[in-house]
């Protein structure tokens, strides 16, 4: 992913990005599903970093990336970002340069880690190739540190049959706003097919060398 | 607000109608105040805005526009990626398109029933959830409240809502579940409020060329002597009563239906009886599905096919569904 692009999209998040390029980026972000990821990791990275609840982090992968954080200067307390610029790169920035790919794959972690519950019942999850993070340099991250994938649960996919979207359909116009907008989104955006068990995915060891 | 260039309210920002809240300054407002007012905005007020929706490890991007004009009130809500899927209401029919089923919707909802029918907070509502303003925090530049919805036993979901200072639109939403485990998210990556909004913004993106269309028709009038029994639910989960009933045909049923509503002030469940159309010797099997984090369960009850859905945990829809009986029936087993 290019500067810019990654530029445009933290940007976006901040709500920072002029509507006319927010409406392309967002158009671009429903046919990118890498796009789609990274936009999704912005969210989790700064829920962490605003300690907001229900996004866990370990304390020592904690420690690492407050430790990135911190090495930045144009991060520290009190630093007054000098330009748009830079407000827009306060994020991301730390992921880049010297310690890029091991920071990626601790913010890949931090996405994994995200949907994993904390009473150790897991739900699916997605997984990051091994062969991906097995390319990630060493530079900066503690040697030997492991994560496996939790196995996830059997679940049900979403059924949207024509029966249950009258169901849902009918049901929508006596649901309170919030819910009902939250029902309605996970239909229109929910997979097609019939409704079966999730068979548990086998678990993959991803090695933060 | 306006998209999300400065991320400051425009200078003329559309006055919203009154929600008869009294008021007050920004920060005497109760929790629930703020959840009343938040209703309010989302249904009376105009904006069109784009969120990403997060459930179960997926992002995806969807577009809602909302407008109140004479009365009457249009919506559109569109997925943004490849599926083309769209949800259309416009006073009081309501139109969803499903590409990927080559199939469209209508549903005729009766002109005198209203469409703000949603269930309302009320002092009950306390006694099944715990509402507490957990924070003051700006969000993508604006001033919010976080009013945390938390429920009291395992029959309901909690919310945490980022609603904003300014406008008492919600910024951000998140589902919990009983463990307290954020399963849904969704945010707003920009979102405008209007004064006008064209009714162009309202058709859909679609060809329906080659589509099946379903409707429902009217409200189906009983024949003579075969008035279709009442259903009622014998027991329900705390704080849950039945606020709605009426009959009616979905499209593309082959008869009527009966439709109850169940809620506690703050979840709904929608309870659906028609008679089974299964082949006889059939035993009847349940069935369970999910909408997101919305549940949905099927059960065979006295040779009708009972269905409740609602945006509550699958083990409270089971319970209601299997809670249904034919009034002047003996009661099920709990």
């Amino acid at each position: 992913m290019n500067e810019e692009l990654d530029s445009q999209l933290s940007a976006m998040f901040d709500d920072e990005l002029p509507p006319a390029e927010c409406e392309l980026l967002a158009r671009r972000l429903s046919r990118d599903e890498y796009l789609k990821a990274r936009w999704g990791r912005y969210a989790i990275v700064g829920a962490v970093i605003r300690a907001e609840r229900g996004v866990r982090l370990n304390a020592p992968l904690a420690g690492r990336v407050n430790a990135v954080l911190l090495a930045e200067p144009a991060l520290a307390a009190h630093t007054a970002p000098r330009d748009r610029l830079q407000r827009r790169l306060r994020w991301w920035q730390p992921l880049a340069g010297g310690a890029v790919a091991a920071s990626v794959a601790a913010v890949s972690i931090l996405w994994l880690r995200t949907q994993a519950p904390a009473d150790g019942v897991p739900v699916a999850a997605r997984v990051i190739a091994p062969a991906q993070v097995a390319r990630a340099s060493t530079a900066g991250a503690a040697q030997g540190d492991s994560y496996v994938v939790p196995r996830p649960a059997p679940s049900a996919i979403a059924v949207p049959s024509t029966e249950l979207a009258n169901y849902v359909v009918a049901h929508s116009m006596f649901s309170p706003p919030v819910a009902r907008r939250n029902l309605l989104s996970a239909f229109m955006t929910s997979e097609p097919g019939n409704a079966v068990a999730e068979e548990p995915q086998s678990d993959v060891k991803i090695i933060a060398q | 607000m306006a998209g999300a260039a400065g991320a400051e309210e425009p200078v003329a920002v559309p006055k919203a109608p009154p929600d008869n809240i009294p008021r007050k300054s920004s920060l005497e407002h109760s929790p629930t105040e703020w959840l009343k007012r938040m209703d309010h905005a989302l249904t009376t007020r105009n904006y069109d805005g784009t969120f990403a929706h997060w459930q179960g490890g997926r992002v995806e991007m969807l577009r809602i526009i909302h407008r109140v004009q004479d009365g009457i009130v249009s919506e559109r809500l569109a997925s943004l990626d490849g599926s083309g899927r769209e949800f259309i209401r416009t006073g009081a029919s309501l139109t969803c398109y499903l590409p990927d089923r080559r199939t469209v919707l209508v549903e005729q909802r009766p002109a005198q029933e209203s469409l703000v029918s949603f269930p309302t907070l009320n002092d009950q509502t306390a006694s099944f959830y715990d509402i507490r303003e957990v924070g003051h925090t700006r969000l993508n530049h604006r001033d919010t409240h976080v009013v945390s919805v938390s429920p009291k036993d395992e029959y309901r979901y909690g919310y945490r809502l980022w609603i904003d200072e300014s406008t008492a639109m919600p910024l951000k939403t998140q589902l919990d579940d009983a463990h307290g485990q954020v399963i849904e998210q969704i945010v707003f990556a920009s979102l405008t409020l209007s004064s006008r909004i064209p009714d162009a913004a309202f058709r859909p993106e679609i060809s329906t060329e080659g589509f099946q269309w379903l409707r429902n028709d009217a409200a189906p009038q009983p024949q003579p002597g075969t008035a279709a029994p009442a259903w009622a639910a014998v027991s329900l989960p705390p704080g849950f009563r039945m606020t709605a009933r009426s009959a009616q045909i979905l499209p593309g049923s082959a008869g009527p239906v009966d439709h109850l509503v169940f809620t506690d002030g703050f979840a709904s469940v929608s309870v659906f009886v028609e008679r089974q159309t299964a082949p006889s010797g059939q035993p009847p099997v349940p069935e369970s599905a999910a909408v997101g984090s919305s549940s949905a369960f099927s059960t065979v009850v006295d040779g009708h096919k009972i269905t409740a859905v609602g945006e509550v945990p699958p083990a409270t829809v089971r319970f209601i569904a299997s809670q249904l009986k034919a009034q002047g029936a003996a009661a099920p087993g709990r």
